[in-house]
């Protein structure tokens, strides 16, 4: 490292103070990329990430569109570079409480929850996840899986570090068991741990909070809520993942059978201004198509309906993808809206319009996956007002232009990336990353005295 | 004696459910040279890797063997891991058993394990004979190239000239803008669209670090990331902005139209995209009937203010648009869906009505594809505020008759046919990638797609990088794309080229060719065979060379190679057969 003024023949008025360090909050795949892009150009990171490791939503997912590249094993060479990288400094299961400063000295306030787990002690084992004896379901598992009240995300966990869940935890709520102590080898357990409170200072401030799913119980007409065999996409991701909690079996979770007829419902939520959002959620048409194609290669003799308005499959070769979906997996798409989901015996009936043909259509069905709409992220909202970010009508953050500054917001300094934005794919999620890398990289090279982390070589510079 | 540790990796179930892992670990323990073995749930995992680190300590191991995924997913994490110890990360192997063995042959447990343990014997006997290298360092131009002087590459262009790099940026055209120039207004604000172009090319033409030309292309290209040289044709006419820095050599009179070369470390595609011809819709009237235009010629008429018919010069009164004009037919046309047209369309048929108060617009579809922030909402608009009446269906015909234009076509939900007098019709005709993207392609050696757009590295997580490194895509050239979408991706290909350009050297594989001077005779047949160019003869001795920057290890020279003279670094002849006698049967004496 050596100190050279970066741009000697540019006459910038020389901003302020200037830390060139980033924060970025969210550990999504938008996320990692802007801190891997800043990262790699020597700046230091501080990620945020709520959960206890990072990967975000694309831990989730089982198989990507329209490649079927295994989500997981694309994913983890990302988050162990990130994990391993010499300038990103991990903060997960922390939320950001409170930011002051302007651009090129943010003072950030973040907000640790107590693992109870000793993270410098703790090798990542598993042993204490093994012997805790209290089951409970996971939210990573969209609850179609469970997970001990002791638990990491995964087993590539990033870090792999474990959390207690203190509401579900017997000792916190009965003051014994303790067998997570008992059994771990390096005494990592904490009971006593308390929230803890840092400060980080930092030049730029990049959101990528992603998104939440429309809830299901918030569409009782469509079973949502009461009928266990009716389940949202991420669920269904979890049961196609051969990570998840069926090892990639497409098993009910009434009853663990494996459905032979399952619907799948387009825009449950999404386009539906009287009762719902009135907007369209982008990525829903995609899923669905994938989704159909992986419970097919799983399911062989499987029968898939699908529910659409529009199909919205408009990228590269996601048209052809949706058109393998019909063709080789013999997916019947419908084009119309599902007026009524319910339970009949074992069954659950499936009421709809066929608009092309004008007919009403009734199936019965083992299995109904919903295409929730998203919404942003709810702390998306309270970091917003926290940093005098303007929000649309539901919540996403609006950039400062939507056609020439996507990534920029009103704040100087603070930046955009990914689906906190609004929905998007992975890709776009991808390019919006990197996209805000470099609105952060472009503003710490101006700095006046930020340290070059290049050796000397000032050739292009003049 | 070799010390080589064998570490098999379960993959959750997805090595383990075919493979016997325990029994890969057991039998390679008897492997000579082997000196540790251990299976793992996921080796990848941080307790994994620890695992790793801990063996090649405790047993001082001199080389390792991890059977898990393929290497493209883990290679890299692995050499490190094992590097921290002090081993030479060359000497670390991956025997892929996931992809090649457990996932191709499930339902075959049995072979899928044999299978995978002789994977790995070949692996022990590569890693036996791997020497210890060390990368290359090679130094890096910090300067960028980009290509195309549209809205994608003006701002990646400004992006990297912001951050203190200088930029060349090589426009076709005689002006910088490209298709943002010739448009109207943008959904969904009804922004101007010359008014905010106009910004950023002010920007682009003052910056002190920007070379722009124009009426130039690239006619000639050659190195390898951090190293290219550039060679453009055509320097006639404006050079703004760089001529601050050196006004003798840059004003527009001393340019000759002559090749110019020079050296960039960097480039960014961003050559945009052109509509499918007309021409290739002769059902649709295309080129025959002056009436039918294309989206960019309505986009014209809009910017005038006036929308009025070519043929004679009124206004049109009833105007049909129709979507997917070569887009979505992979029988006669484009399979692919051109992803603008439908939100393009409905900002057209709003404008027209806000122009036209008393017209009538029809927009014939097949799917209305309106993703982003507000646009489903802005097609509803143009339904309901504008009255414009979406038909979902396919146009067959359109023929003229007296002077109008007649529409045949289906209404798929009410499942009739339709005949629409209309007096214009736009096509909104498919996006295909600039004529030239083609030869370009060729000259700097990038990937296309079947449809002949810029291939990105990976669908998924590598989209702003082409397959060459240091090449960089952005907007339309990749794949149609808006202009909201077109400046995230533009400024995501500059963060690469900053982080490129930050680094203090390049750093090359050392896996790569090398040349036995003592066998060497410069009989020259390595050099055709070589793919990449990496193979030259020495100006004067009588000696093959490597480029060791743009040799890929790929080992086509070794094959022709006739007196044995080439080898691939860790990957010899001696490697091979050893990992060959490994497990064939007649010679495995072991």
């Amino acid at each position: 490292m050596q100190t050279v003024p970066k741009c000697g023949i540019l006459n910038y008025v020389a901003e302020q103070a200037s830390i060139p360090r980033a924060l970025i909050v969210g550990a999504g795949i938008a996320g990692m990329q802007a801190a891997l892009d800043i990262a790699n150009a020597g700046y230091d990171v501080v990620l945020v990430d709520r959960l206890p490791s990072i990967g975000g939503r694309m831990a989730q997912l089982s198989e990507t569109f329209p490649t079927l590249d295994c989500a997981q094993c694309i994913l983890t060479p990302r988050t162990v570079e990130v994990g391993h990288h010499e300038h990103i400094h991990l903060r997960t299961y922390s939320e950001v409480e409170a930011v002051e400063g302007e651009v090129g000295d943010f003072r950030v306030r973040i907000h640790r929850h107590p693992a109870y787990v000793d993270w410098e002690k703790c090798t990542g084992c598993g042993f204490c996840q093994e012997k805790c004896p209290r089951k409970v379901l996971s939210d990573f598992e969209r609850g179609v899986g469970a997970r001990k009240a002791i638990y990491t995300l995964s087993p590539q966990a990033v870090p792999n570090k474990p959390v207690i869940d203190r509401e579900h935890c017997i000792f916190f709520q009965r003051g014994k068991c303790r067998a997570c102590e008992r059994f771990c080898p390096v005494g990592a357990i904490a009971f006593d741990q308390e929230d803890v409170v840092v400060e980080e200072r930092v030049g730029a401030i990049v959101l990528a909070t992603g998104y939440d799913l429309y809830g299901l119980s918030r569409m009782p007409e469509y079973g949502g809520g009461h009928v266990p065999d009716v389940i949202d996409a991420l669920a269904f991701e979890r049961l196609l993942s051969s990570s998840g909690p069926t090892t990639g079996q497409v098993q009910r979770p009434s009853d663990g059978q494996v459905p032979r007829e399952v619907v799948f419902v387009q825009c449950a939520g999404s386009r539906d201004p009287e009762k719902h959002l009135p907007y369209c959620s982008k990525v829903c048409c995609m899923v669905t198509a994938k989704q159909a194609i992986l419970y097919r290669h799983r399911v062989h003799d499987g029968q898939v309906y699908v529910f659409y308005i529009d199909i919205r499959a408009a990228g590269k070769r996601y048209d052809e993808f949706t058109q393998r979906a019909m063709e080789d997996e013999n997916v019947v798409y419908l084009r119309g809206k599902v007026s009524r989901i319910f339970r009949q015996g074992g069954k659950v009936i499936v009421w709809g319009a066929d608009t092309l043909s004008g007919q009403q259509v009734r199936i019965a069905a083992d299995l109904v996956v919903l295409a929730p709409a998203m919404l942003p992220r709810p702390a998306t909202h309270r970091l917003a007002r926290m940093l005098g970010l303007p929000v649309d009508a539901y919540g996403w953050l609006l950039p400062l232009d939507a056609n020439m500054h996507p990534l920029e917001t009103v704040r100087p300094g603070v930046f955009l990336a990914g689906a906190g934005t609004g929905p998007m794919d992975i890709p776009e999620a991808v390019a919006h990353g990197s996209g805000a890398a470099a609105e952060v990289l472009k503003r710490f090279a101006r700095w006046p005295d930020t340290p070059l982390p290049v050796g000397g070589d000032t050739e292009g510079k003049e | 004696m070799a010390r080589i540790g064998v570490f098999v990796c379960h993959c959750g179930l997805n090595i383990a459910s075919t493979v016997d892992v325990g029994r890969v670990s057991r039998t390679l323990r008897d492997c000579p040279g082997v000196a540790f073995t251990a299976d793992y749930k996921y080796m990848c995992s941080d307790p994994g890797q620890m695992l790793i680190q801990l063996a090649i300590t405790e047993h001082n191991l001199d080389g390792v063997v991890v059977a898990a995924c393929s290497p493209a997913m883990h290679e890299s994490t692995f050499r490190k891991a094992a590097a921290t110890t002090g081993l030479n990360p060359y000497r670390v192997e991956i025997a892929n058993i996931r992809e090649q063995v457990s996932w191709p042959h499930q339902g075959a447990p049995e072979e899928a394990t044999r299978k995978a343990i002789d994977t790995v014997r070949t692996l022990v006997e590569k890693v036996r004979y791997d020497e210890p290298l060390t990368p290359f360092k090679l130094p890096i131009v910090r300067r960028a190239l980009v290509v195309g002087g549209g809205i994608a590459g003006l701002t990646a262009a400004l992006i990297i000239a912001d951050a203190g790099y200088p930029v060349t940026l090589v426009e076709r055209s005689d002006r910088l803008g490209g298709r943002m120039a010739q448009l109207s207004s943008l959904y969904v604000n009804f922004d101007d669209s010359g008014d905010l172009l106009a910004e950023r090319i002010a920007a682009v033409s003052g910056h002190p670090l920007i070379q722009v030309l124009t009426n130039a292309e690239v006619t000639g290209f050659g190195g390898y990331v951090g190293n290219f040289t550039v060679q453009v044709s055509g320097l006639r006419s404006q050079v703004s902005g760089y001529s601050n820095l050196k006004p003798e050599t840059l004003k527009p009179e001393t340019l000759k139209p002559a090749p110019h070369t020079f050296d960039v470390g960097a480039v960014v595609l961003a050559t945009g995209f052109d509509l499918y011809a007309r021409e290739n819709l002769p059902e649709y009237g295309g080129g025959r009937y002056p009436d039918v235009v294309d989206s960019l010629q309505f986009e014209a008429m809009l910017r005038e203010g006036e929308v009025r018919r070519p043929s004679d010069g009124r206004v049109p009164g009833e105007v049909v648009w129709v979507q997917c004009a070569g887009s979505r037919d992979p029988s006669l046309h484009r399979p692919y869906c051109s992803k603008i047209c439908c939100m393009v369309v409905a900002k057209q048929a709003i404008a027209y009505r806000r122009v036209v108060p008393e017209g009538q617009a029809y927009v014939f579809y097949i799917d209305i594809r309106s993703q982003g922030r507000g646009y489903d909402e802005f097609v509803q608009r143009a339904m309901e505020e504008f009255d414009v009446v979406y038909l979902r269906g396919k146009v067959a015909r359109i023929v003229e008759q007296d002077a109008r234009l007649e529409v045949w076509g289906a209404d798929t939900l009410s499942g009739k046919s339709v005949r629409l007098g209309a007096d214009l019709v736009v096509l909104a005709l498919a996006a295909v990638p600039s004529a030239g993207s083609d030869a370009l392609a060729r000259v700097v050696r990038v990937a296309t797609d079947e449809s002949g757009f810029f291939s990105e590295a990976h669908p998924k997580l590598r989209p702003v990088e082409s397959l060459t490194a240091g090449i960089y895509l952005a907007g339309a050239a990749q794949f149609p794309k808006d202009i909201p979408e077109t400046v995230a991706q533009a400024s995501g290909a500059a963060a690469k080229v900053l982080q490129l350009f930050a680094q203090p050297e390049m750093v090359a594989e050392p896996t790569v060719a090398a040349v036995d001077e003592r066998l060497c005779v410069g009989c020259g047949l390595c050099v055709p065979a070589c793919p990449y160019e990496a193979r030259a003869l020495h100006p004067w001795r009588k000696l093959a060379t490597v480029n060791v920057a743009l040799c890929q290890g790929c080992g086509a020279c070794a094959v022709v190679c006739r007196n044995k003279a080439t080898t691939v670094r860790n990957l010899t002849t001696g490697q091979v057969l050893a990992m060959m006698e490994a497990v064939l049967p007649m010679t495995s004496g072991q």
